[in-house]
């Protein structure tokens, strides 16, 4: 690729995340991705590997969630890759309150509150590489699954602690994500963009994502990363901005 | 230079992880606190209580003037001793048949004002009155229990003056289940078809266990000095359809019935002096007529038309199901005295409620204190007006204080 058309890819990259990315508000949170990953590649299609993560939230200060679990990946295709996955979540989930009719006066308060949440994933990738730069797309069906338990509730009308069910549910999620990977030529860092969207009913989050990757004789992988995280009008989740730092140990 | 980058990135990493430690709640200590506060301990009060004289009224164009047991002669007597299960009668007036029946006394007032002296225990025995004549009734160390119904019943529609004498502690119970005759009412341990005067510095203690404590189809006065004590585990305690006049004495009433109320006037209500504790402990009463379905919370005041409090002190808990310590159909106006009301019960068949008004509810002097645990502590569907020059005026969650 001519340095000219290099340009020009980027600046195409710039200008579609541009549009993509909505306009930041100051009411939007912010917080970071951490992730370590061991993977060891069985042969030419089989790859295994296990994946802890860990996020904040409340611009930076409060942890959100924890997570781990293994992974497994085949390649079916030169071009398409499937992967199955586990992951227990260990949730951090947000305060929840609620307010009479007036819209002012307290009528419950949930406290945050640790919970445990368990994640399948199924996933199929498929690449194309034009050149150095590859696209692909990800379709991942994903299912959580929380148990019942009960926890703290604050009732204002009956001024005391009362216990509160927290239904055990299912949970399917489409996930959308396609993806934009540049390998630069004498570059230690090959840049990377994606959208992904998540669906249920309706739209639910919107992520977008810019970063960069650097490998170290392909056994060692940094990435680094921003995300920003839509949430759909039926979520109390606010906005997101994420800093995400990962590491890959491939043996 | 990639080392030190990359180790760089993993301080910062971690650095940033080990700052995640910040809870991101609502800080609800404070607000919590206040919804948590606990009531005013509201408890009966049989203490000793330091009253002005009674001063009877003497202007006969006083609409009272007929309430003082002072204004009338009683130069009529009639005697009735109760011992065991029979009763001695002494004493004669032309016009008065008394006729007993074991321990079961009724006397047929066809003559001016009668004084009936009434002592001695019975545990099956009755008063019953019949004539449209004012009598009193002198409790001079009475036991009355009827297991079949009231223990005093006055079916005359004149001023029934019950008097506690000096020293005496007179008791009237009823029974579980009454015997009613057609036509006639019992509605209480103590009943009325006309006002009752209750006057004297004996005690006087009724225990409902079938009805209610003491009950008038006219009006109720009670008068400084006085000392009444109600326990109902059936119906209302003190109960007047004409309205209700409390001048002074200590009274002290206790509910546990379903839906029972511990005073309940169906007339205006006045409370000039004295002390009152009222507490009411039943949950909901669920009745059901022609497939209609009415649920009816406890309350320890209970008004259908004017509240007034000019002076004394009412102290009113409620502690069952939706229970409430004031509940007014109409107006309450306070002028002066103390009020507390506490509401401690469930929120699940009725809201809980310190004080409910249904009309307007007025201050300008006084104190008054409202406490609900499960709602709010002052609940009007008209209008408040507080009168300014209070020292005190203090709007909390649950608990609402105004002072002057």
């Amino acid at each position: 690729m001519a340095r000219s058309e290099r340009k020009q890819l980027i600046a195409c990259l710039l200008v579609l995340c541009a549009a993509l990315i909505p306009t930041p508000s100051l009411a939007d949170d912010a917080g970071l991705v951490l992730s370590a990953e061991a993977s060891h590649k069985f042969s030419k299609q089989l790859t295994a590997g296990f994946e802890a993560e860990f996020r904040s939230r409340n611009d930076f200060r409060t942890a959100d969630r924890v997570s781990l679990g293994p992974s497994v990946t085949y390649k079916l295709l030169p071009w398409l890759k499937a992967s199955v996955d586990y992951n227990l979540l260990i949730d951090n989930n947000r305060e929840d309150i609620t307010y009479q009719d007036d819209g002012v006066s307290y009528n419950n308060w949930r406290p945050s509150y640790w919970g445990v949440r368990h994640r399948f994933n199924v996933s199929l990738t498929g690449s194309y590489k034009f050149n150095r730069v590859e696209v692909s797309l990800r379709e991942r069906w994903q299912y959580t699954y929380r148990r019942t338990r009960v926890i703290d509730n604050f009732d204002f009308d009956n001024g005391e602690w009362e216990d509160h069910e927290v239904r055990g549910k299912g949970k399917n999620v489409l996930r959308s994500r396609l993806q934009v990977e540049w390998d630069i030529p004498k570059c230690k860092f090959d840049p990377f963009a994606s959208v992904e969207f998540h669906t249920t009913r309706d739209l639910e989050k919107t992520r977008f994502i810019v970063g960069v990757e650097h490998t170290i004789k392909k056994t060692h992988a940094f990435k680094a990363y921003y995300r920003y995280q839509l949430t759909g009008s039926g979520s109390d989740e606010p906005n997101i901005h994420m800093l995400g730092l990962g590491y890959t140990y491939k043996f | 230079m990639m080392r030190k980058i990359s180790y760089g990135l993993l301080a910062v990493a971690l650095a940033m992880t080990t700052a995640s430690c910040v809870n991101d709640d609502t800080d609800m200590d404070d607000i919590i606190a206040q919804y948590q506060v606990e009531p005013v301990n509201i408890e009966l009060d049989y203490s000793e209580l330091v009253e002005a004289a009674d001063v009877p009224i003497t202007d006969e164009a006083d609409s009272a003037y007929n309430d003082y047991v002072e204004n009338s002669s009683w130069n009529k007597v009639i005697s009735i001793h109760y011992d065991g299960n029979v009763a001695n009668v002494t004493g004669s007036v032309p016009g008065v048949i008394v006729q007993a029946s074991g321990a079961h006394v009724t006397v047929m007032n066809m003559s001016g004002p009668v004084k009936f002296v009434v002592s001695g225990t019975t545990a099956d025995g009755s008063l019953k009155f019949y004539g449209d004549k004012r009598f009193q009734i002198l409790l001079n160390g009475a036991a009355i229990t009827n297991p079949h119904g009231a223990a005093i019943n006055n079916q005359g529609s004149k001023s029934l003056y019950v008097v506690m004498a000096d020293g005496t502690t007179n008791r009237l119970k009823d029974g579980a289940t009454y015997t009613d005759v057609d036509e006639e009412d019992q509605k209480a341990a103590l009943f009325s078809e006309g006002q009752m005067i209750f006057s004297g510095s004996g005690e006087l203690a009724v225990e409902a266990v079938g009805r209610g404590g003491i009950r008038s189809d006219d009006y109720i006065r009670v008068r400084p000095g006085t000392r009444i004590s109600v326990n109902s585990s059936g119906l209302d305690g003190l109960r007047a359809n004409d309205g209700i006049i409390l001048d002074g004495g200590v009274i002290n009433i206790l509910t546990t019935g379903a839906g029972a109320k511990g005073v309940r006037s169906g007339g205006v209500m006045t409370v000039n002096g004295g002390r009152l504790v009222a507490i009411s402990q039943g949950d909901c009463r669920i009745e059901t007529t022609d497939g209609v379905v009415d649920t009816t919370a406890c309350a320890a005041l209970y008004c259908d038309t004017l509240v007034t409090v000019n002076a004394g002190t009412i102290k009113l808990k409620a502690s069952g199901d939706g229970g409430k310590g004031i509940n007014a159909k109409q107006h309450v106006v306070v002028k002066g005295g103390t009020i507390q009301a506490v509401a401690v019960g469930a929120r699940e068949l009725k809201k809980p409620k310190g004080i409910k008004i249904d009309g307007n509810f007025s201050i300008t002097g006084g104190n008054l204190y409202s406490y609900s645990r499960r709602s709010d502590p002052l609940d009007v569907s008209g209008t408040t007006t507080v009168a300014p020059g209070y020292v005190t005026y203090s709007l909390a969650p649950k608990v609402l204080t105004i002072a002057y």
